[in-house]
């Protein structure tokens, strides 16, 4: 197991690798520079030429890419070019932890729905509940992010205003965890909601194929009681596609956060990552991009661990 | 049933709205940013005595950057460091330059020597004094040889700065510089915290991210990042301690949102809302949630031609396609009548301004016979042709701007209805710029917008010394004008100034290299408790101390 997680470890490197220099050319590809927004008669174009030359962008982009990666190797992400004398760790590490409560709180949100949901639609197949669970998940995945975040901006902060309109706590207040949380709920809940239903499918299917198993029957045989039977013997088998497929998911937790922390006015990563990108603010574009390739190089690797964890059968 | 369906439309504009996420309202910007300018309609009479006291949430879209004047480059910025900072004199509703910081100056017959007299007892949040040196010591930076800002031009006139006395400064130019008085515009930093800092580390420097100390209404309280920048009121002001307590500029991700909040009471000023959003805040208005205030905007929206390319450089071609667009429908229609038509270079607000200059209306026919008169034929399929060619282009514009971006079809239509194929295209904001600007050049027309500053200088536009590597993108090219351009520049005689301005604008209207759009109006949403506020079109931060909220 140790040397399949280091194995798996060292394989990333070339994937991140890859990323990076994908990343780095289509950025140097695209049209624009860092002082595309200066359009101002009283900037004249030798001031703007300087600063270029002071950005160092007037270097062949491989020269670029190996001093970015120089720095980057020793845990320099170097300084934005927008914000001058900030560096990009410290922008980054003002939004990350945001972003990462929303994706927790989300993911926790989606899981504590989703496989109650799954299992209970599956061993009461074709009865009401199971229609209306499978409705309800369809609906989930049919609609996208961002439609179902203006509604409940509208009915539960504008006509009903029992949350607030956006942003992570109150202006003006004391740190309350409670504030806090009453901030998190309605942007953790929209971003959960296509993930939940995805989950809730996933569970089901799984659930049917294994509540059809010898074993079960067994189980049942000797007498377990149902509830037994269904979340000791069942869940646990079950839940290993799932868990896969919830890797796999984890990518798009990230991208959906983007669209969810812009309508929620939500002080994340996505934000940032969007006027970086408008601004051409190279340096915080690749430093983002190698963290959320990490989180998902990671993410598949947990997935995979756990796989073998609830999976005895698995061997490396 | 109607509420019902209402709600829905408004979901599904909603919708659609919000697939424009980023880059809303980028404004090219022209003039001297920091300054401050202009006011538009002034406010009812305030209501009793001032009261001290409360708080105001500013609705920002944009991320600042770093709060040092001589080194950002957003309106955010530069907003926050028109609280924070202050500067030796301002322009006031008459585009005069009014005091601020400097009691008084005055300026040699030859145009060259400035004397600035500072006002007494003015001091920095931190206590020390303000001195000449101070002043000194910010004109000196753009000056230096190490200085990577953007500023580095404006200042270029200075052959020499140097302090009198504690109270005096004086500069003296290498030559005459009509518009040189708008230097006095920009923010003091203090010697006695950057003086010792190597100026190449200046930009750098915590100071203008975590520290900023200036002279101005408000202190420097916080800045969170992606959630907002609060100031206190400074207790020391030198023109009084301003009425608000605080003012937080709260930084919201794009108009949407900025609705919400405001409907939500979590924003209670927002400064420029986009001509499109200007119906839905007046019905808060109409639900005495808020109140409104509106001003004719320093800005004109236009759609340029590319000079270089043979179809446009008939100017009877491009004085064709102006009577072929009604302008008026398009300000009604499209800005919802938040605008006027334009027809130069300049702003109603503005003294360049000439309310004589010449005017080409709505007239498909003559449009039709200029066109024939240039040689223009109708072909077989109703496009007109001449030598071959068909006229046909493509239309470029920036995405995120729905205004522009309406421009375009409604412009498309009417040029069709002349026998002229339009092909429009919206482009991300950086790729349009990278498009249109030197070297690339590579657009047939586009619509675009200029801010205007506080002097209307039209040399950086209209020079064609401009063309090569500046902002002239159109190719616009006349020496007689680029003559006139290179002498209004130092004549200090304001009427004759005012007089080859109005020259020259009054040519370039007649030429047409742009068909001039409008001059789309500008609206603030405030609370409705507010008084004494002044609406300015450039800087919408102009004199913030004098605000006040009844209590």
């Amino acid at each position: 197991m140790t040397t399949y997680i280091i194995r798996r470890l060292i394989m990333t490197i070339p994937i991140l690798l890859g990323i990076t220099i994908l990343t780095f050319a289509i950025m140097h590809l695209a049209p624009g520079d860092p002082t595309s927004l200066m359009i101002d008669p009283s900037i004249s174009p030798e001031d703007r030429e300087k600063m270029i030359e002071n950005l160092g962008l007037n270097d062949p982009v491989h020269i670029q890419y190996a001093k970015w990666l120089g720095r980057m190797v020793q845990g320099d992400f170097g300084t934005s070019f927008i914000r001058k004398g900030t560096s990009v760790s410290e922008m980054i590490m003002n939004r990350l932890p945001n972003t990462l409560i929303l994706m927790t709180a989300s993911t926790i949100l989606a899981i504590i729905v989703a496989i109650p949901f799954g299992v209970v639609s599956a061993t009461r197949q074709y009865t009401k509940l199971d229609y209306s669970v499978t409705v309800a998940s369809f609906l989930g995945l049919a609609t996208p992010n961002f439609w179902i975040g203006l509604i409940l901006l509208m009915l539960f902060a504008l006509k009903i205003p029992i949350f607030p309109t956006g942003g992570a706590e109150t202006l003006n207040a004391e740190f309350s965890i409670l504030d806090r949380l009453h901030h998190l709920i309605l942007p953790a809940f929209v971003l959960a909601t296509a993930d939940m239903a995805g989950l809730t499918r996933y569970t089901r299917s799984s659930m049917l194929e294994v509540v059809k198993q010898d074993y079960m029957r067994t189980a049942r045989a000797k007498g377990f009681k149902e509830w037994t039977v269904i979340y000791q013997h069942g869940l646990r088998n079950a839940l290993i596609p799932v868990i896969t497929i919830f890797g796999l998911m984890l990518p798009t937790f990230f991208g959906g956060s983007v669209v969810v922390e812009m309508i929620f006015n939500w002080p994340g990563i996505g934000k940032l990552f969007i006027d970086s990108v408008f601004q051409r603010d190279y340096p915080v574009i690749m430093a983002i991009t190698v963290i959320s390739a990490t989180m998902v190089v990671i993410g598949n690797l947990i997935a995979d661990i756990c796989y073998a964890i609830v999976d005895p059968r698995i061997e490396y | 049933m109607s509420q019902k369906k209402t709600l829905i439309l408004f979901l599904g504009l909603m919708m659609v709205f919000s697939l424009f996420l980023a880059a809303c309202g980028q404004e090219t910007e022209t003039g001297t940013e920091p300054e401050e300018n202009d006011e538009g309609s002034g406010e009812e009479a305030a209501t009793g005595e001032p009261q001290t006291g409360g708080d105001l949430v500013w609705g920002q879209t944009g991320s600042p950057t770093l709060f040092n004047p001589y080194y950002s480059e957003d309106t955010v910025s530069s907003a926050v460091e028109n609280l924070i900072y202050d500067s030796l004199l301002q322009s006031d509703p008459n585009f005069e330059p009014e005091p601020r910081m400097a009691e008084d100056w005055n300026v040699s017959d030859d145009g060259l020597v400035y004397t600035f007299n500072l006002k007494e007892g003015i001091t920095w949040h931190d206590g020390e004094p303000l001195t000449a040196d101070d002043v000194v010591f910010s004109y000196s930076i753009p000056l230096h040889e190490d200085y990577d800002g953007p500023r580095a031009s404006t200042f270029e006139r200075i052959d020499k700065i140097e302090a009198l006395d504690d109270h005096t400064v004086q500069i003296t130019l290498s030559e005459p510089d009509a518009k040189f008085i708008w230097v006095g515009g920009y923010h003091i930093l203090p010697e006695h915290i950057l003086g010792d800092v190597p100026i190449a580390d200046i930009a750098d420097h915590d100071f203008n991210t975590k520290k900023p100390i200036g002279t101005g209404p408000f202190v420097f309280e916080e800045w969170q990042d992606g959630q907002h920048v609060k100031m206190s009121a400074n207790e020391d002001y030198y023109q009084g301690r301003p009425y608000l307590d605080t003012v937080t500029f709260k930084i919201v991700p794009d108009a949407n949102n900025m609705l919400v909040q405001l409907q939500g009471g979590d924003v209670n000023y927002w400064s420029k809302i986009p001509e499109g959003d200007v119906r839905t805040v007046k019905k808060l208005e109409d639900q005495g949630q808020l109140k409104t205030s509106t001003t004719t905007s320093l800005s004109y929206t236009y759609l340029g031609y590319n000079l270089r390319n043979e179809l446009f450089q008939d100017p009877n071609v491009r004085k064709a396609m102006t009577h072929a667009i009604n302008r008026e429908e398009l300000v009604e229609v499209i800005l919802d009548g938040q605008g006027e038509v334009a027809h130069a270079p300049s702003s109603p607000l503005s003294w360049a301004f000439n309310p004589d200059t010449i005017q080409y209306d709505f007239d498909p026919e003559k449009a039709k016979e200029l066109l024939a008169e240039a040689g223009w034929e109708p072909g077989e399929d109703g496009i007109l042709e001449k030598d071959g060619k068909r006229f046909s282009f493509e239309l470029k514009t920036n995405q995120g701007n729905k205004t522009r971006e309406e421009s375009a079809v409604v412009i498309q239509e009417y040029l069709s209805e002349v026998g002229i194929e339009v092909k429009t295209r919206v482009m991300e904001w950086s790729a349009f710029i990278n498009d249109v600007q030197a070297p690339n050049w590579n657009f047939e027309a586009i619509i675009l917008g200029w801010a205007l500053g506080t002097d209307p200088d039209p040399t950086g536009i209209w020079h064609s010394k401009e063309i090569e590597n500046g902002l002239n993108f159109v190719a616009y090219e006349n020496d007689e004008l680029d003559e006139l351009m290179d002498e209004q520049i130092v004549e200090m005689d304001f009427e004759t100034r005012q007089q080859m301005i109005w020259d020259i604008f009054g040519k370039i209207a007649e030429d047409q290299p742009y068909t001039f759009l409008f001059y789309p109006t500008e609206t603030a949403a405030m609370p409705t408790n507010l008084h004494d506020h002044t609406h300015h079109p450039r800087n919408r931060e102009y004199n913030v101390h004098e605000w006040w909220l009844e209590q």
